[in-house]
Protein backbone atom coordinates (compact mmCIF):
# COMPACT_ATOMS: atom_id res chain seq x y z
CA UNK A 1 0.00 0.00 0.00
CA UNK A 2 1.14 3.66 -1.05
CA UNK A 3 2.08 5.68 2.21
CA UNK A 4 0.60 8.75 1.73
CA UNK A 5 -0.49 9.61 5.57
CA UNK A 6 1.80 12.87 5.33
CA UNK A 7 -0.46 13.97 2.85
CA UNK A 8 -3.17 15.88 3.93
CA UNK A 9 -5.71 14.84 0.92
CA UNK A 10 -8.87 13.58 2.47
CA UNK A 11 -9.25 17.06 4.20
CA UNK A 12 -9.36 20.54 2.85
CA UNK A 13 -10.03 24.49 3.50
CA UNK A 14 -10.49 25.23 -0.46
CA UNK A 15 -13.77 24.63 -2.50
CA UNK A 16 -14.07 20.88 -3.62
CA UNK A 17 -13.78 20.75 -7.54
CA UNK A 18 -15.85 17.52 -7.88
CA UNK A 19 -16.04 17.59 -11.26
CA UNK A 20 -12.04 17.48 -11.87
CA UNK A 21 -11.77 14.62 -9.35
CA UNK A 22 -14.61 12.83 -11.14
CA UNK A 23 -12.68 13.30 -14.64
CA UNK A 24 -9.20 12.08 -13.04
CA UNK A 25 -11.69 8.83 -11.98
CA UNK A 26 -11.76 6.97 -14.99
CA UNK A 27 -10.22 3.16 -14.79
CA UNK A 28 -10.41 0.59 -17.61
CA UNK A 29 -11.78 -1.86 -15.28
CA UNK A 30 -14.50 0.53 -14.05
CA UNK A 31 -18.06 -0.13 -15.39
CA UNK A 32 -19.68 2.23 -12.79
CA UNK A 33 -18.37 5.41 -10.53
CA UNK A 34 -20.41 6.86 -8.27
CA UNK A 35 -20.26 10.34 -6.94
CA UNK A 36 -22.31 11.70 -4.12
CA UNK A 37 -21.59 15.41 -3.14
CA UNK A 38 -22.86 16.06 0.59
CA UNK A 39 -24.23 19.78 -0.19
CA UNK A 40 -24.94 22.82 2.56
CA UNK A 41 -28.84 22.59 2.85
CA UNK A 42 -30.55 26.28 3.46
CA UNK A 43 -32.09 25.04 6.58
CA UNK A 44 -32.36 22.01 9.20
CA UNK A 45 -34.92 21.21 11.36
CA UNK A 46 -37.17 24.17 10.74
CA UNK A 47 -34.29 26.66 10.48
CA UNK A 48 -33.12 29.03 7.80
CA UNK A 49 -29.47 28.60 7.98
CA UNK A 50 -27.04 31.18 6.52
CA UNK A 51 -24.07 29.01 5.83
CA UNK A 52 -21.78 26.40 7.51
CA UNK A 53 -18.48 26.46 9.12
CA UNK A 54 -16.52 22.73 9.09
CA UNK A 55 -13.94 21.99 11.88
CA UNK A 56 -11.57 18.88 12.06
CA UNK A 57 -9.02 17.48 14.36
CA UNK A 58 -7.27 17.27 10.52
CA UNK A 59 -4.17 15.06 10.98
CA UNK A 60 -6.75 12.09 12.74
CA UNK A 61 -9.58 12.69 10.45
CA UNK A 62 -7.34 12.43 7.34
CA UNK A 63 -5.64 9.12 8.66
CA UNK A 64 -9.51 7.94 9.49
CA UNK A 65 -10.71 8.80 5.53
CA UNK A 66 -7.61 7.16 4.24
CA UNK A 67 -8.13 3.57 5.80
CA UNK A 68 -12.25 3.81 5.60
CA UNK A 69 -11.07 4.33 1.91
CA UNK A 70 -8.74 1.47 2.07
CA UNK A 71 -10.98 -1.06 3.76
CA UNK A 72 -14.17 0.04 1.55
CA UNK A 73 -11.99 -1.04 -1.56
CA UNK A 74 -11.08 -4.46 0.02
CA UNK A 75 -14.63 -5.13 1.12
CA UNK A 76 -16.28 -4.07 -1.90
CA UNK A 77 -13.86 -4.96 -4.48
CA UNK A 78 -13.65 -1.15 -5.74
CA UNK A 79 -10.61 -0.08 -8.59
CA UNK A 80 -11.08 3.21 -6.86
CA UNK A 81 -12.11 5.22 -4.15
CA UNK A 82 -11.60 9.09 -3.36
CA UNK A 83 -13.03 11.24 -0.21
CA UNK A 84 -12.72 14.67 0.44
CA UNK A 85 -14.23 16.85 3.36
CA UNK A 86 -14.48 20.05 3.49
CA UNK A 87 -12.89 22.53 6.59
CA UNK A 88 -13.81 26.28 7.36
CA UNK A 89 -17.08 28.01 6.07
CA UNK A 90 -19.09 26.47 3.39
CA UNK A 91 -21.94 28.76 1.48
CA UNK A 92 -25.49 26.91 1.03
CA UNK A 93 -24.84 24.42 -2.23
CA UNK A 94 -21.53 24.10 -1.91
CA UNK A 95 -19.91 21.04 -1.62
CA UNK A 96 -18.96 19.62 1.73
CA UNK A 97 -18.05 16.36 1.18
CA UNK A 98 -17.18 14.28 -1.79
CA UNK A 99 -17.57 10.34 -2.45
CA UNK A 100 -16.07 8.91 -5.59
CA UNK A 101 -16.32 5.44 -5.98
CA UNK A 102 -16.00 3.05 -9.25
CA UNK A 103 -15.83 -0.96 -9.48
CA UNK A 104 -16.69 -3.32 -12.38
CA UNK A 105 -20.74 -3.29 -11.77
CA UNK A 106 -22.89 -0.58 -10.23
CA UNK A 107 -24.15 -2.80 -6.78
CA UNK A 108 -20.65 -2.24 -5.90
CA UNK A 109 -19.66 1.58 -6.43
CA UNK A 110 -23.40 2.38 -4.78
CA UNK A 111 -23.06 0.21 -1.70
CA UNK A 112 -19.32 1.05 -0.83
CA UNK A 113 -20.36 4.78 -1.73
CA UNK A 114 -22.87 4.66 0.93
CA UNK A 115 -20.94 2.78 3.53
CA UNK A 116 -18.51 5.22 3.09
CA UNK A 117 -19.93 8.33 3.51
CA UNK A 118 -21.75 6.80 6.65
CA UNK A 119 -18.39 5.91 7.82
CA UNK A 120 -17.23 9.84 7.31
CA UNK A 121 -20.03 11.42 9.03
CA UNK A 122 -20.36 8.81 12.14
CA UNK A 123 -16.80 7.95 12.92
CA UNK A 124 -14.16 10.81 11.67
CA UNK A 125 -13.48 13.55 13.77
CA UNK A 126 -15.23 16.36 11.84
CA UNK A 127 -17.79 19.10 13.25
CA UNK A 128 -20.32 21.20 11.56
CA UNK A 129 -21.46 24.58 12.79
CA UNK A 130 -24.64 26.06 11.64
CA UNK A 131 -25.44 29.54 11.33
CA UNK A 132 -28.80 30.74 11.14
CA UNK A 133 -30.71 33.83 9.92
CA UNK A 134 -31.42 34.93 12.98
CA UNK A 135 -27.49 35.16 14.22
CA UNK A 136 -27.61 32.30 16.63
CA UNK A 137 -25.45 29.20 15.58
CA UNK A 138 -25.32 25.62 16.79
CA UNK A 139 -22.77 22.63 16.60
CA UNK A 140 -24.20 19.97 14.51
CA UNK A 141 -25.09 16.24 15.48
CA UNK A 142 -25.32 13.27 13.40
CA UNK A 143 -26.10 10.04 13.67
CA UNK A 144 -28.28 7.92 11.78
CA UNK A 145 -27.13 4.67 13.09
CA UNK A 146 -26.64 2.60 9.95
CA UNK A 147 -22.76 1.69 9.93
CA UNK A 148 -22.16 -1.63 11.78
CA UNK A 149 -19.78 0.03 13.67
CA UNK A 150 -19.81 3.14 14.18
CA UNK A 151 -19.29 4.45 17.91
CA UNK A 152 -22.97 5.17 19.50
CA UNK A 153 -23.34 8.38 21.78
CA UNK A 154 -26.20 9.71 22.99
CA UNK A 155 -28.50 11.98 20.99
CA UNK A 156 -29.93 14.90 20.60
CA UNK A 157 -27.47 17.26 22.45
CA UNK A 158 -28.14 21.25 22.05
CA UNK A 159 -25.01 22.74 21.48
CA UNK A 160 -26.71 25.80 21.01
CA UNK A 161 -25.02 29.18 22.38
CA UNK A 162 -25.75 32.71 21.51
CA UNK A 163 -23.07 34.43 19.65
CA UNK B 1 1.00 14.99 36.89
CA UNK B 2 -0.64 18.39 34.22
CA UNK B 3 -1.97 16.99 31.50
CA UNK B 4 -2.65 19.07 28.77
CA UNK B 5 -6.17 18.55 26.76
CA UNK B 6 -7.15 19.98 23.31
CA UNK B 7 -10.83 20.32 22.90
CA UNK B 8 -13.14 20.99 19.93
CA UNK B 9 -16.16 22.33 18.23
CA UNK B 10 -18.74 22.71 21.25
CA UNK B 11 -16.22 21.58 23.92
CA UNK B 12 -14.71 24.64 23.49
CA UNK B 13 -17.04 27.48 24.81
CA UNK B 14 -16.56 25.10 27.69
CA UNK B 15 -13.05 25.13 28.22
CA UNK B 16 -11.54 26.98 25.12
CA UNK B 17 -9.29 25.76 22.93
CA UNK B 18 -7.07 23.81 25.10
CA UNK B 19 -7.32 23.31 29.21
CA UNK B 20 -5.18 21.23 31.28
CA UNK B 21 -6.12 18.79 34.21
CA UNK B 22 -4.25 17.77 37.02
CA UNK B 23 -4.04 14.09 36.64
CA UNK B 24 -3.47 11.49 39.72
CA UNK B 25 -1.58 8.14 39.27
CA UNK B 26 -3.99 5.25 37.74
CA UNK B 27 -6.52 7.86 37.22
CA UNK B 28 -8.40 6.45 34.09
CA UNK B 29 -9.55 8.59 30.44
CA UNK B 30 -13.27 8.08 32.02
CA UNK B 31 -11.62 9.59 34.93
CA UNK B 32 -10.71 12.54 33.88
CA UNK B 33 -13.92 13.31 31.51
CA UNK B 34 -15.68 13.28 35.10
CA UNK B 35 -12.94 15.32 36.84
CA UNK B 36 -13.95 18.07 33.58
CA UNK B 37 -17.32 17.71 34.11
CA UNK B 38 -16.95 18.78 37.92
CA UNK B 39 -14.87 21.61 36.56
CA UNK B 40 -17.58 22.64 34.26
CA UNK B 41 -21.09 21.05 35.08
CA UNK B 42 -22.55 22.62 32.15
CA UNK B 43 -20.25 20.53 30.14
CA UNK B 44 -21.59 17.28 31.85
CA UNK B 45 -23.86 16.40 29.03
CA UNK B 46 -21.73 16.59 26.00
CA UNK B 47 -18.12 14.88 27.96
CA UNK B 48 -20.88 11.83 28.89
CA UNK B 49 -20.52 11.43 24.73
CA UNK B 50 -17.09 12.51 24.20
CA UNK B 51 -14.30 10.03 22.68
CA UNK B 52 -10.38 10.74 24.12
CA UNK B 53 -7.59 10.30 21.08
CA UNK B 54 -3.88 9.82 21.86
CA UNK B 55 -1.57 9.83 19.37
CA UNK B 56 -4.31 9.82 16.41
CA UNK B 57 -6.25 6.76 18.02
CA UNK B 58 -8.85 6.15 20.21
CA UNK B 59 -8.31 4.91 23.07
CA UNK B 60 -10.76 2.76 25.64
CA UNK B 61 -12.16 5.39 28.59
CA UNK B 62 -11.48 2.53 31.06
CA UNK B 63 -8.13 2.68 30.26
CA UNK B 64 -5.37 4.19 32.74
CA UNK B 65 -3.83 7.03 31.23
CA UNK B 66 0.10 6.31 30.66
CA UNK B 67 0.60 8.03 27.80
CA UNK B 68 2.69 11.18 28.42
CA UNK B 69 1.42 13.14 25.21
CA UNK B 70 -1.33 15.37 24.57
CA UNK B 71 -4.99 14.40 25.20
CA UNK B 72 -7.67 15.18 22.44
CA UNK B 73 -11.02 15.55 23.47
CA UNK B 74 -13.29 14.61 20.47
CA UNK B 75 -17.22 15.26 20.64
CA UNK B 76 -19.38 13.25 18.60
CA UNK B 77 -18.29 14.21 14.91
CA UNK B 78 -20.95 15.62 13.12
CA UNK B 79 -19.46 16.02 9.60
CA UNK B 80 -21.22 15.45 5.80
Amino acid sequence: MEDKSNDMKHIQNTAINYSELFDDFRHPQSGAVVLFSGEVRDNNKGRAVTHLEYEAYEPMANKMISEILEEAKSRFNLNQAACVHRVGRVEISGCAVVVITGSGHRKEAYDANRYIIDRVKNEVPIWKHEFFTDGTSEWGQNCDCVSNDHHHHQHHHNYERAE
Amino acid sequence: MNRKIVCFAGLKKFFGDETSVEVAPEESYAGLLEKLAELNPDAKEVLTSCRIAVNEKFVPLNETINDQTTLFLIPPSSGG
